[in-house]
């Protein structure tokens, strides 16, 4: 089947304005997409977005509305046509199961007889074989027929939900479109309904168009998927494609603060923009973005193909790769002539905004890879891409949005005769980077951030003074007052008290997700690196065996060296 | 320094009524000078006979005389006291008692507050016209009496207003809160549901006003009122009774004053209603 | 069950309205006879000895009070409201004489009321803050403030005593015996249809913008969505699914609203002089006929009550959400 007969729907450039007293709001820009049979499409985005407005301009159900642009169906443009020309189109050939809600239906009719209404519409059946009907289809959704007499307000949040999936299955439509369909619903109906749906699916051989939150039924119930953010479509292709490999920063940010893909990991959503005005001709995704810059401002971006079945709209082209490493080797040579490879080609990517944890037991290579990476070591063999430039002679550590290393041992890190304002000045004094003051307020900006006091005495102290933990802080300050793009982190936690490392690792964080920069988290505790990172690298004897986000390798570890880490995540030693 | 920051909220919001609000206030005003004045402002006595009897407006009396000889506009003048005393007396009792009631019964809840439902209900599904009729015919013609009868009815109306109000405001968090440091209701009262109520209770004493002016002068037609007052209800009363007011012209001056006035008057208070309505809800 | 529920809250309502008309009388101080016969300013009884002895006996005045209650309610029981001074009859058979005219004027206005009130608030609402809603809403702003019997007393003058489209009085002309039924028929309708439509255009107001308020309220529900994404024809939309449900509170409203109307029907007889029960009670109140009074004023309320509760009914009947 050659695609012109597998597309059922192309939406081409629609645009949706809706009409308030003197205020134009824009709903949906320039959406374009094809909905070709027996691809599921998914719908995704925060309230807001456009979504539920580009659905019902679908079927012109929009009030108060401007629609623009083309809906071609059958080789015909539903918003050219005629209000008696639509309504044979409406339920019949497209139909809507709407968000849940008693309101959905009229108060003083029977069920059967608004579902009936819909089937005389469209066919001509006799009084009999619409009872059957409307019986049968009760049936499909696994409802008793005693409630066919009912009234909407007799009904509970569930049985309404599969009424309105009846209903909107009455006529037989070839594209049945489902907003939020599980938000009152509980885990167990959740499943039943996907379910239900997968069945139906194959009986009647409809095609989806879902809206939801829930990325469980998008990923069990979509092919394609669509990301909407401020009525601009921004990221489209395959589901499972997407999910594995977010490439916009929105949608990498949606999917990272779902707790159903990331189970163990704290919620951190994306910063919010502070009700800032929209830059009007600039994307909107602007003051979110951790890797904005100037042309974001001026230019909307527009969806480009950046691989195979994805399209992106960002002017970087998605996320931007920070760091790559190519095959890099390192082999010490002991007093015995052995040698010892410590790295024996590795190649690892970190990109822009990401927590990666790189994790391994002791002698697996996790600190020779940091250092080499930094650029602290020199490797053997491989190469090292910084922003697609080759680091040499440390250019990308010498610099203000460079890359930086934390160390372990937070006593060598730190200088103990030197002052505070000293220790975490001296990146900006060895750069030579502007005046002696802005150096001074940086200092005190970055201590700030790691909560730790700015007060002239606490400035003037030696560090030997100081505790563990703060010098730790002392280190990342250190690290972040070059405003780094990657911060490496070499097991910076490991010599801390568990509340001292909750507490530290919250705010490292925290300033992660607001300042975005990529976080490479080196550490032999798994249940640390659950908690905190997006990705996982897992290395042992000097390679790294796998890698990816991390609801795959935590929960469906491939190799058997991770699935025995992974075992060891369920030792519990009060018990066994 | 008060009184300045009240004239210019006062200012503010009147500046957001329509033409036919503003219109209205100044019509009020001068229904409110003419029976404050009412003495000084007519030349001649309301009851007595001052002329001949139904000589047509013009000169002196410029709204004639009735059958009796007696100056029609300083009846009429007198006559704005009698409505404006009603209308505002009534208002005045009626909210205050609806309000106590009301609050009451919303605050406290229980077998109290059914209680309380029970009666207002009771009373609203009664006709208000017959039993006031009844009860003015057996209480007897008289203004007090007839304040009495209409505040009775009245306040069941604002009663249910602020108990429904009272109850909502009751389950708002920052009056949880303060009860948790111990406010007293006295002290919940003055702080936060005045403030709330204060816009219902005007417009519903507003139209409580209005209820009672023309209950007052319905009932003043039927020849309930008091006969000494010169209410207009009374004076419609009188014309209607005479026997030739159909096939003559009189009724152009001794019927359509009484009823100009009364008119006027209901119609600039709908719409000074109308307009504290909308500021309070501006989905209206 | 709810409705018996509601039955007995009315039932008590009647009840304290037959006590309250039965203590009322008594109930003031003094003498209750020179009460209720003396004028405020003269006080000086103007009663005959005849009249003295009937209200005695018919108040039984005689008996203690718990007497005189169970003899009130055991004639209230057998319809006997007592007998009427002026008319010298029972109370009873008076009213039923003349609570055909006031019917007939009742039902009249609220038909044309709800029809028309009706159709101007659907329009109203249709054409929703455009100019012909705004003109029609202010127009019924000032309508729906004027009381029945003042827009009487400008249509009585106007139009019958100066124009003399309309007859001025009465329910139909004194010369009807030599008509026959058609142009009898006519005549009726010619003496009706001023108190008629002073009536309705006093009422016309509340139903109209209750009717607007409640299609507004409809046009924008969720169901009204679906059944156009269902893809019916708008005609069927707005009679099945939009009207069914806006027309709910002015059904109720409308039957609500008889006690007022009722109230402004008593007024308006007396301006047109209509033969009904409001002429009759001015005419009772005039001559302190406290029978009379007493009974139109049971009647009238037990009226009331009753329209209460068929709303009550009905409006269940319509909404299944309250069954």
């Amino acid at each position: 089947m050659n695609s012109v007969n597998k597309s059922l729907l192309k939406i081409e450039n629609l645009s949706v304005q809706y009409r308030h007293d003197s205020e134009v709001v824009q709903a949906v820009s320039n959406a374009t997409f094809d909905l070709n049979r027996n691809e599921d499409l998914g719908i995704i985005g925060e309230s807001g977005c456009g979504k539920s407005s580009l659905v019902m301009s679908i079927l012109k159900l929009l009030k108060n509305a401007t629609v623009n642009g083309k809906i071609i169906f059958k080789g015909e443009d539903i918003l050219a046509l005629s209000e008696s020309d639509l309504n044979r189109i409406r339920w019949k050939d497209i139909s809507i199961a709407f968000q849940n809600s008693v309101e959905v239906l009229n108060p003083v009719l029977t069920i059967e007889a608004q579902i009936c209404e819909s089937i005389k519409k469209h066919y001509n059946l006799s009084t009999n074989e619409l009872k059957k009907k409307v019986r049968y289809l009760y049936e499909i959704v696994g409802l008793d027929n005693i409630w066919l007499d009912s009234y909407p307000h007799q009904l509970s949040g569930g049985m309404l939900q599969r009424i309105l999936l009846a209903m909107a299955l009455a006529c037989n439509p070839k594209i049945l479109i489902l907003d939020e369909p599980t938000t009152s619903l509980d885990a167990l109906s959740k499943n039943d309904l996907v379910e239900m749906l997968k069945k139906l699916k194959q009986r009647f051989g409809f095609t989806i168009i879902l809206i939801s939150h829930d990325l469980d039924i998008i990923n069990a119930l979509t092919t394609k998927l669509v990301v909407m953010y401020n009525g601009r479509i921004i990221e489209s292709g395959i589901t499972k494609e997407i999910i594995d490999n977010p490439c916009h920063t929105y949608t990498r940010g949606f999917l990272n603060s779902s707790p159903q893909l990331y189970k163990y990991k704290d919620l951190w959503g994306i910063t919010s923009d502070l009700g800032l005005t929209l830059p009007e001709k600039g994307c909107s995704f602007y003051y979110r973005c951790p890797q904005r810059a100037e042309i974001c401002l001026t230019s909307v971006p527009y969806l480009q193909e950046v691989l195979p079945n994805r399209l992106i709209a960002c002017h970087k082209g998605g996320i931007e790769t920070v760091l790559r490493a190519e095959n890099v080797k390192k082999h010490y040579m002991l007093k015995n002539k052995t040698i010892v490879k410590a790295l024996n080609g590795v190649d690892i990517i970190l990109k822009s905004g990401e927590v990666v944890a790189l994790v391994g037991e002791s002698g697996s290579g996790k600190s020779t890879l940091a250092h080499i990476l930094a650029g602290t070591i020199k490797g053997d063999e491989g190469k090292v891409y910084f922003f697609n430039k080759e680091t040499k002679n440390n250019w990308a550590t010498k610099m203000i949005g460079g890359m930086q290393i934390v160390f372990q041992d937070p006593i060598s890190a730190t200088n103990h005769r030197m002052t505070v304002v000293d220790v975490v000045k001296e990146p900006l004094d060895i750069i030579k980077y502007k005046d002696q003051d802005y150096r001074k307020e940086r200092v005190i900006e970055v201590l700030t951030m790691v909560h730790m006091p700015v007060s002239e005495s606490f400035l003037n102290r030696y560090c030997y003074s100081l505790s563990g933990g703060q010098r730790q802080r002392l280190a990342i300050a250190k690290a972040l007052i070059t405003k780094p793009r990657l911060l490496i982190a070499d097991e910076i936690t490991s010599m801390l008290d568990p509340s001292t490392q909750a507490n530290f690792l919250r705010e490292v964080k925290k300033i992660q997700n607001e300042s975005g920069f990529t976080l490479l988290y080196i550490t032999h505790d798994l249940h640390l690196a659950r908690k905190i990172s997006d990705r996982v690298y897992i290395m042992q004897s000097g390679k790294i065996i796998e890698g990816g986000p991390v609801f795959k390798i935590f929960d469906n570890p491939k190799y058997p060296y991770t699935q025995k880490l992974m075992k060891t995540l369920e030792l519990n030693l009060s018990g066994v | 320094m008060v009184l300045n920051n009240i004239s210019a909220n006062i200012e503010k919001r009147l500046r957001k009524w329509s033409i036919q609000g503003k219109f209205s206030l100044f019509i009020i005003m001068l229904y409110i000078i003419v029976a404050v004045f009412a003495p000084y402002i007519s030349i001649y006595p309301h009851d007595i006979s001052s002329a001949p009897p139904l000589i047509p407006p013009g000169g002196k009396h410029f709204m004639g005389t009735d059958e009796l000889g007696y100056d029609l506009w300083s009846q009429i003048a007198y006559g704005a006291r009698i409505s404006l005393l009603i209308g505002s007396l009534t208002s005045i009792l009626s909210v205050i008692i609806g309000s106590i009631i009301g609050s009451l019964s919303g605050y406290l809840g229980g077998w109290i507050d059914k209680l309380i439902m029970r009666l207002v209900d009771i009373m609203i599904s009664i006709p208000e016209l017959p039993l006031i009729i009844l009860l003015a015919t057996f209480l007897g013609p008289s203004l007090i009496n007839i304040v009495i009868v209409l505040v009775i009815f009245s306040w069941t109306r604002t009663a249910r207003i602020v108990r429904a109000q009272v109850m909502v405001l009751k389950n708002m968090n920052y009056v949880t809160s303060a009860r948790t440091y111990g406010a007293s209701a006295g002290y919940l009262l003055r702080v936060h549901f005045l403030k709330e109520l204060f816009p219902v209770l005007a417009i519903n004493a507003v139209r409580l006003v209005s209820k009672a002016i023309i209950a007052e002068a319905s009932l003043s037609f039927l020849g309930l009122g008091d006969p000494t007052s010169k209410s207009w209800g009374l004076i419609l009363n009188h014309a209607l009774g005479f026997s030739g007011i159909y096939h003559t012209d009189f009724w152009k001056w001794w019927v359509v004053f009484p009823w100009l006035a009364i008119s006027l008057l209901v119609i600039s208070l709908a719409f000074i209603t109308r307009d504290i309505e909308k500021l309070c809800d501006p989905n209206l | 069950m709810i409705i018996v529920n509601r039955f007995l809250e009315y039932l008590l309502t009647f009840i304290i309205i037959i006590s309250l008309n039965f203590f009322l009388p008594r109930a003031l101080p003094g003498d209750p006879l020179i009460q209720l016969t003396a004028d405020t300013y003269d006080g000086v009884l103007k009663m005959t000895e005849e009249q003295r002895i009937y209200f005695r006996d018919y108040y039984n005045l005689n008996l203690p009070m718990h007497e005189q209650y169970f003899h009130y309610l055991r004639n209230l029981l057998r319809l006997d409201l007592g007998k009427s001074i002026i008319y010298n009859m029972p109370v009873a058979e008076i009213i039923l004489k003349k609570l055909h005219w006031t019917s007939f004027l009742v039902l009249s206005s609220i038909f044309i009321t709800t029809i028309f009130g009706s159709i101007l608030g659907a329009i109203s609402a249709y054409f929703r803050n455009r100019p012909l809603d705004r003109v029609i809403y202010t127009k019924m702003i000032v309508l729906s403030e004027i009381p029945a019997f003042i827009l009487g007393l400008i249509f009585l003058f106007v139009f019958a005593a100066r124009l003399k489209l309309f007859p001025l009085y009465g329910a139909y002309s004194y010369y009807h015996d030599h008509l026959n039924t058609f142009q009898h028929f006519k005549d009726i309708i010619h003496h009706a249809v001023l108190p008629v439509i002073s009536l309705s255009m006093a009422r016309i107001g509340s139903i109209y913008f209750l009717a607007r308020n409640s299609v507004v309220s409809v046009m924008g529900k969720k169901y009204i969505t679906t059944a156009t994404a269902k893809g019916l024809t708008k005609q069927r939309i707005i009679v099945k699914h939009a009207l069914r449900n806006a027309m709910l509170p002015v059904v109720t409203r409308v039957f609500l609203s008889i006690g007022a109307l009722i109230g402004g029907t008593i007024l308006v007889e007396n301006v047109f002089a209509y033969p009904g029960l409001g002429m009759l009670m001015q005419e009772a109140v005039s001559t302190r006929d406290y029978p009379l009074i007493q009974g139109i004023f049971l009647i009238v309320t037990l009226l009331t009550l009753s329209a209460n509760l068929i709303a009550d009914l009905v409006y269940k009947k319509l909404d299944p959400r309250f069954s």
